[in-house]
């Protein structure tokens, strides 16, 4: 089925929202919803597609009222619902974040600098990285992140799927469809992934799991063709002939913007209180990018409506 | 069955009369079923965005029975779109494969720039050095309807084009163009590709400054 989507649609931006939001998925949106409805001027700022990382995720199945959703769809609909209540959602990357004593100023890379009261800073997280030879090298030549993407360019090819966890085994699901085989590589003996996720996608007869073992490397002449993968235990090594290797092995903060201005803790991870506010008054982190236990859809909405109910009442 | 929801026929309506001051062509050239997939659902959302604001013109074209216009504006594939003000001349802005899923925003955008003149929306620098590129540069970004980051890649591109007759960007739709992304080897978007050299690319949605400076090593 063909979408027509109006996701990256922006007329802004205007010189000066209450709330300056930095991040466009469920957090972000959240926040400005919560803006929205008590009376202050939000605008969201994105770099790629209002909706975050959700947008990429193939069916979500834990947002309550939604029994199986497509990402790209519940995506669309936080910004509707955000675009509802007042909120200018504006396509462009942040790449500096200034403040003073009064206001906060986010920079723009069309040189653009918009002033805000509050800035929330929701950018979530990016894609781990394997650290392994061949991995940057065959970056865009058959390694990739992201299975929304680049999915169908590997119709009826071999591919290898690094992980074991949810977003592992629900892309592999997705792509199960479309390529020739998948071989899932998995540092564990077991699959970590939610138990209606493991046996979905053990479910296609064109998956098959290598448990314990590690990649070693990529490799290939002009694009992928094989990964060496090493067993824990017994060291020995395997060649898998594949096109494609799809690499959800967790994620990394998207924190660089701020690291330098708040307090991170070692992995990069934003350190808020329970306000969500980060040492910096009137900076506030939601979502993803902040140190917390558990990084899901419906809580990173929590965090976007508790920063903004309280720096409604703090800042304005 | 309409391709546009009534919500978002409603939303676009709003959203072209109150953002466009200007009409705004968009030129159209398409080919029979057998010869392109795409044509006929292409064909049926410009129907669609047509009726939603009357600042926007259509023309539509069929590559084989109009040569003289298939020149003129250097049309290789079907479905091709591109779009003008109302002079209709040629910007270097289009869309070749259907601007479908994430990509129908970019083709609103771009209609939205068009419809304020066709300025591009670029940082001062950008454009003092874009307007300092005295040879053709052709940008090729290669997209999927489903990937977040190529919208983007995209308008920063046909943005880039506006600055300078000389830029033309084009959107080509990768799974619709199989062959062509498999000889420029495209395996993630976006791929972006500069004057259709295989070895001359780079691949995401860079921020603006990055994004020149790689257009700018490319034709160096």
């Amino acid at each position: 089925m063909v979408h027509f989507d109006l996701g990256n649609i922006s007329t802004g931006p205007k010189d000066y929202y209450d709330i300056l939001i930095v991040g466009g998925g469920p957090a972000g949106l959240t926040a400005a919803i919560y803006a929205g409805r008590a009376g202050l001027s939000a605008g969201v700022f994105e770099k790629s597609i209002e909706g975050g990382a959700v947008t990429q995720t193939h069916i979500v199945e834990n947002w309550p009222g939604f029994m199986r959703i497509e990402g790209n769809e519940l995506g669309e609909k936080f910004a509707e619902h955000a675009r509802e209540f007042g909120a200018e959602l504006i396509t462009a990357e942040v790449v500096k974040i200034t403040y003073d004593d009064d206001y906060k100023y986010i920079h723009l890379d069309n040189g653009k600098v918009v002033k805000g009261k509050v800035l929330i800073f929701a950018t979530g997280a990016v894609p781990r990285e394997l650290g392994v030879p061949g991995e940057k090298e065959f970056r865009g030549k058959g390694v990739t992140y992201c299975a929304a993407c680049d999915g169908y360019l590997f119709s009826g090819k071999d591919v290898v799927v690094v992980g074991g966890g949810d977003s592992a085994c629900d892309e592999a699901h997705f792509l199960a469809k479309m390529v020739k085989s998948i071989t899932m590589v998995q540092n564990l003996p077991y699959l970590t992934a939610a138990k209606v996720l493991q046996d979905r996608l053990l479910s296609n007869n064109n998956v098959k799991v290598i448990y314990n073992s590690l990649v070693k490397e990529i490799r290939g002449n002009d694009k992928v063709e094989e990964v060496v993968v090493v067993d824990n235990e017994t060291g020995k090594e395997t060649v898998i002939k594949a096109e494609g290797v799809f690499i959800y092995i967790g994620l990394v903060p998207k924190s660089d913007l701020l690291k330098d201005i708040v307090k991170v803790d070692k992995f990069g991870y934003i350190i808020t209180d329970e306000n969500m506010e980060t040492n910096i008054p009137g900076i506030y982190a939601v979502g993803d990018v902040r140190v917390k236990n558990l990084r899901q859809i419906v809580t990173a909405a929590a965090d976007g409506a508790i920063a903004v109910e309280h720096a409604a009442k703090k800042y304005f | 069955m309409a391709l546009l929801s009534a919500k978002d026929r409603e939303y676009l309506k709003d959203l072209f009369s109150k953002e466009l001051e200007n009409k705004v062509k968009l030129i159209y050239f398409g080919d029979a079923k057998e010869n392109c997939e795409y044509c006929e659902l292409e064909e049926q959302i410009l129907d669609e965005l047509q009726e939603l604001s009357d600042k926007i013109i259509i023309e539509r074209y069929n590559v084989n029975e109009n040569k003289d216009l298939v020149e003129k504006y250097e049309v290789e594939m079907t479905p091709a779109l591109i779009l003008t003000l109302e002079d209709g001349e040629d910007k270097g802005v289009r869309f070749y494969g259907l601007p479908s899923g994430h990509e129908f925003g970019t083709l609103v955008q771009d209609i939205v720039t068009f419809g304020k003149g066709a300025k591009p929306e670029l940082s001062s620098t950008t454009i003092e050095k874009l307007k300092a590129i005295d040879k053709p540069v052709k940008i090729s970004v290669f997209v999927t309807p489903t990937c977040p980051y190529c919208p983007r890649a995209v308008l920063t591109a046909h943005n880039f084009a506006l600055v300078n007759p000389l830029i033309k960007a084009e959107m080509i739709e990768a799974n619709e163009f199989f062959d062509l992304s498999n000889e420029f080897g495209v395996s993630s978007v976006p791929h972006i590709v500069i004057n259709r050299n295989p070895n001359t690319f780079f691949i995401g949605a860079y921020p603006e400054p990055q994004y020149l400076e790689e257009v700018l090593k490319a034709i160096k």
